[in-house]
């Protein structure tokens, strides 16, 4: 590997969602500030508790009422209320993520990295009335474009050696000619079609032109071009198909870190499943039902007990991801250092299906700016958005507001 | 399908429809709605003088069916109003949709907007495979399509791209010129001339991409734009590149192109609704029935302009289902509609639990195509619909035949593992989709069976009539009944329905689920549960008794209408490849009668949809109102 560079390192943003909600009594620490005690769910951070935020009483409004996950899931990073339909007008608002990364999408060969380990959720739920693709995606650029999202660990990996490779030859030329000529194909199209079919025609020109700039970019080397920050390992590309969840999650986890480390991006989305996903987590010890059905629990003592497993292994996964991150050095500092990882799921109680007092985890130094190693509790009803004003204040991306915020969240930052 | 139209609730609810005035209806809606939504400031900016005329029903219907989507949801009246009894809410939803439909429909069935579809994935490879004559499995690469419409993934509006898509369309093009300019066929295919005495490079690859281009775009190329096709290839020798590489570096881009992407219909500016364009209608005709391009015939078909010729259509139509790429057709179209390709994801039945279905790859693979292969041969064969109900047929195989404890299925004994139609021996209760196990398996828990969600299943699958969704402030469950009680889940379930908040529903769910219970997680037939005898009883609220599948499905039998409607709403959807409107369920009624005056016929069926105005014909182009910048103006 080549050695680390040494100018500042950037900053990274990620977010891991988890599906179904938490065991509330078995999440929330008792106590505030720094002496608080790790709850049963929070115990695989016991190694990294000063460098992680637990959050708690804030909501996402814009969740409220619609249904029991659609409207809760795909808002949890937008905090907008999505448009009820089967699909024909979808709307949302712009996610965390994307915001943050139109502001450095020219400095590294991939914008965001959306990731995730099962496939989109295919249908219309005709129960509530809401396409599945709301479920599926918590990555929106804009209220229309939910980004699809990578889950072959192996296309992950080739998407960020190649990315981080750059082009080969006059590979780069040629594609910038092609590119050319299908944008001239669009626009010629465009001028001789409906109304509705400009706009997926407008859809079409916005990403290959973001394709084509990618592209240029990469081309035109000059001593301000990208270069990576540790050079992507080409022995190491991860299997194709993972044995298990368990081995999937880390693999993609894997990716994120490999992708954050080596600069190919500084914004990524996990999804460890769909809204309302039933994976079965049976290959926990005493586990015996699926994810959904678990959270559930209506008060039942042994599915609460299954529902705290569930929840604490996620929270391992976070905590492998952060170590990993921690192991990573960069100059005098490490990747995690200067990295952002927001974990959350868009319900408190699944069996609730309730949007007040989400559990939020922040982990990471994001750049020296983060105050970690505390149980902040706020008043009840503080808005998610809060968190997302002062997250993107410390990537280098501040905004006045972010959907229903009322201004930054205190706490989360150190002071200036 | 409009929400309305899938109002008629649950199975009581049908006959409902019309059993109501238009007085009646306003009189429902002042005792319920008018506190909030009259007066100066309305709630939700909705006034009840917007529903108040007969005239409403045509000039609003959008307001009437979205006020009856809430009332069938419970979302309205709020929290602490008074809420009408069920029966009046699904007599008043009931009436809602007749009446405006009835309105709708006056002036006949109409052709619909024309979307520009871009292929899916599944669509993609397999337009690959046609366009190149080769076979690779280049799906996996491209990220999965979500869905919208009727539920199916061909849906136009939830076809969005994103960065990765680009990315991938870039990435897989230049993979498949590479493969297909390695390949014996793929090269038979393309290179049509070559360099040679009289025929110059440029000339050659002239040939070449008038050939191909119309192909990859399946609508004539005029020369306007085969042109910088052309200009490409020259670009590429200019850079090096020796003739085939230049050659296949100009079919690279035109697989990344807008016209090779997205199915675009020639939009309709006559303001007025008109047949289809040939070559529009040749490709709705393969996307529908083969899942890819049209091939040589019917492109052929189009340029002499009779394929709008119902005689036409009909022979294409008979044509295409007995080829091999309808299979393709039957089996996206029956593992979105059944939900049963869930049964390789969430769904899948647990290893521990069911060895045998997790060790045994052959038997998963017979479970999962049993239902398609089905369908297909229901089309093919032109047999009733009504034998998706129930069913002297089936589909065999000697591992189904093992998995379903019958040992008198009639295969053929030189291929016992290929699947086959078979009649099957009175008593089988293997009839229909409801003796299959892939359907009993993708309605239950991994672990175990459900009646709710086999009940919910049927009601929202079969029938058309998903039930609504729980309301947000019912108790939970335990308040019912004693958490992890030792009691059965028939016991359990009943205590559940003393409230009558669940028992509204439940009641109607839950025995259909009930005469299920013969079969286990994985479809297979049982007796006992726990040590218990089955119970396979149940009685719907509207008295209609009945125990086992076999009477189940003697009563969904009686109720084929329902059924017929259904997958029809959901068949027009597919074909059109985007989610139904008002004036398309009009075109259902008619299909419907069609298909009811032809015994139900298959062959009827699948004929009157594609003779259908909204299959044949475009409605005008809508007026530029926004453009996508301001839409997505934050």
């Amino acid at each position: 590997m080549a050695a680390p560079t040494t100018s500042k390192p950037p900053v990274r943003l990620a977010a891991l969602y988890m599906p179904n909600g938490v065991n509330v009594a078995e999440w929330f620490p008792a106590d505030k500030g720094s002496d608080y005690k790790l709850t049963p769910s929070l115990e695989p951070l016991r190694d990294l508790k000063d460098r992680v935020l637990v959050l708690s009483n804030l909501w996402n409004a814009a969740s409220k009422g619609g249904d029991g996950h659609y409207v809760k899931e795909a808002a949890i990073l937008t905090c907008t209320t999505i448009k009820k339909t089967p699909g024909a007008d979808i709307a949302n608002g712009i996610s965390l993520d994307q915001l943050a990364a139109l502001r450095v999408k020219n400095e590294t060969p991939l914008p965001s990295l959306e990731l995730g380990v099962t496939p989109v959720a295919i249908g219309v739920d005709a129960v509530v009335g809401y396409t599945r693709i709301y479920g599926s995606h918590i990555a929106w650029s804009n209220p229309t474009t939910p980004l699809a999202r990578e889950i072959n660990p192996r296309s992950a990996y080739e998407r960020l050696f190649g990315a981080a490779s750059g082009p080969k030859g006059n590979s780069a030329k040629m594609d910038a000619l092609l590119l050319d000529r299908v944008l001239g194909d669009a626009r010629m199209l465009r001028n001789r079609v409906g109304a509705t079919d400009k706009i997926r025609l407008d859809e079409y020109l916005s990403v290959m032109r973001g394709l084509e700039e990618r592209v240029q970019r990469a081309s035109q080397k000059t001593a301000n071009s990208w270069k990576p920050r540790v050079a992507i390992d080409a022995s190491a590309a991860p299997p194709e198909r993972p044995k298990d969840h368990a081995e999937h999650v880390r693999l993609m986890l894997d990716m994120m870190a490999l992708a954050f480390q080596s600069d190919t991006t500084r914004v990524s989305t996990f999804m460890f499943g769909n809204a309302v996903s039933n994976v079965s987590f049976r290959f926990l010890e005493g586990v015996s039902a699926g994810h959904h059905d678990v959270s559930h629990h209506q008060k039942d003592a042994d599915k609460l007990r299954q529902y705290q497993l569930i929840n604490r292994w996620h929270v391992e996964q976070f905590a492998y991801l952060l170590n990993k991150l921690a192991g990573m050095k960069e100059g005098a500092s490490t990747v995690l250092d200067n990295s952002m990882v927001l974990f959350a799921s868009a319900l408190s109680d699944g069996n609730k299906h309730d949007p007040h007092n989400l559990p939020l985890l922040l982990g990471g130094g994001g750049g020296g700016r983060l105050d970690t190693g505390r149980h902040l509790g706020y008043t009840e009803d503080t808005p998610l958005a809060n968190l997302y004003v002062s997250m993107l204040d410390a990537f280098g991306a501040p905004v006045e507001r972010f959907a229903d915020s009322t201004g930054p969240l205190p706490g989360v930052l150190k002071a200036a | 399908m409009t929400p309305a139209a899938r109002f008629p609730l649950l199975l009581a609810a049908s006959a409902l429809a019309t059993a109501q005035s238009f007085e009646q209806s306003q009189t429902f809606l002042r005792l319920y709605c008018a506190k909030c939504h009259e007066g100066t400031s309305p709630a939700a900016g909705f006034h009840l003088r917007s529903v108040a005329e007969p005239t409403s029903l045509k000039d609003n219907a959008r307001k009437w069916t979205s006020l009856a989507l809430r009332v069938r949801n419970v979302e309205m009246p709020p929290k602490n109003s008074p809420i009408p009894p069920l029966d009046e809410r699904e007599r008043f939803i009931g009436w809602v949709d007749h009446a405006v439909r009835v309105e709708a429909c006056a002036a006949g069935p109409r052709g619909g907007p024309s979307p520009a579809h871009r292929l899916n994935r599944d669509e993609y490879a397999a337009t690959i495979r046609d366009l190149f004559d080769m076979h690779l499995d280049i799906g996996q690469r491209l990220p999965a399509d979500g869905a919208g419409g009727e539920g199916f993934d061909n849906a136009a509006e939830t076809l969005f791209l994103s960065p990765l898509h680009a990315e991938k369309y870039l990435e897989t093009a230049k993979l498949l010129a590479d493969f297909a300019a390695r390949e014996f066929k793929p090269r038979q295919r393309i290179l049509v001339a070559k360099p040679g005495p009289g025929v110059t490079p440029t000339e050659a690859a002239r040939r070449i991409l008038d050939t191909f281009l119309p192909r990859a775009f399946r609508r004539p190329v005029p020369a306007a734009e085969a042109a910088p096709y052309l200009a490409l290839y020259e670009s590429a020798r200019k850079q090096g590149l020796a003739f085939e590489p230049s050659v296949f570096f100009a079919i690279r881009a035109a697989l990344v192109s807008p016209h090779f992407l997205f199915r675009v219909e020639p939009p309709n500016t006559t303001g007025a609704p008109r047949p289809l364009d040939q070559y529009a209608l040749a490709s709705r005709l393969s996307y529908f029935l083969w899942g890819s391009m049209p091939d040589e015939l019917l492109l052929d078909v189009a340029a002499s302009g009779q394929l709008q010729d119902p005689e036409v259509l009909r022979t294409m139509v008979g044509r295409m289902l007995r080829h091999d790429r309808s299979l393709n057709f039957a089996q996206r179209f029956i593992e979105q509609w059944l939900h049963t390709r869930e049964l390789g994801g969430e769904k899948a039945p647990d290893a521990k639990l069911f060895p045998t279905y997790a060790t045994d790859e052959e038997l998963r693979a017979d479970i999962r195509f049993q239902p398609i292969l089905f369908f297909r041969e229901v089309l093919v064969r032109g047999l009733p619909l009504t034998e998706l109900i129930d069913s002297k047929y089936t589909i065999g195989t000697s591992n189904l035949t093992k998995h379903y404890g019958l040992t008198n299925l009639p295969l053929d004994k030189t291929r016992l593992k290929q699947p086959q139609l078979v009649e099957m021996p009175p008593g089988t209760n293997r009839g229909g989709l409801l003796g299959m196990a892939a359907v009993l398996a993708v309605s239950s828990h991994p672990y175990r069976t459900s009646p709710v969600l086999r009940g919910a299943w049927i009601l929202d699958s079969m029938l058309g009539t998903p039930p609504p969704p729980p309301p947000a402030n019912v108790p939970p469950l335990e308040d019912a009944m004693e958490p992890s009680s030792a009691k059965s889940m028939r016991e359990r379930l009943e205590q559940h329905r003393l409230n009558p908040v669940c028992a509204s529903c439940h009641s109607r769910i839950d025995p259909l689920g009930f005469a299920l219970e013969n079969y286990d997680a994985i479809g297979r037939w049982r007796d006992q549960d726990g040590g218990k005898p089955i119970d396979a009883a149940g009685t719907l609220i509207d008295g209609t008794a009945f125990n086992g599948p076999a009477e189940l499905k003697k009563a969904l039998f009686d109720r084929k209408d329902l059924f017929v409607r259904n997958i029809t709403g959901r068949m027009l959807g597919y074909a059109l490849g985007r989610g139904l409107s008002l004036t398309d369920s009009c075109a259902v009624d008619d299909i419907v009668a069609k298909v009811k005056e032809n015994d139900y016929s298959s062959k009827a069926w699948i004929e009157a949809i594609v003779l259908s105005a909204p299959f044949r014909e475009q409605a005008p182009a809508a007026v530029p109102a926004r453009t996508s910048k301001e839409r997505t103006k934050q």
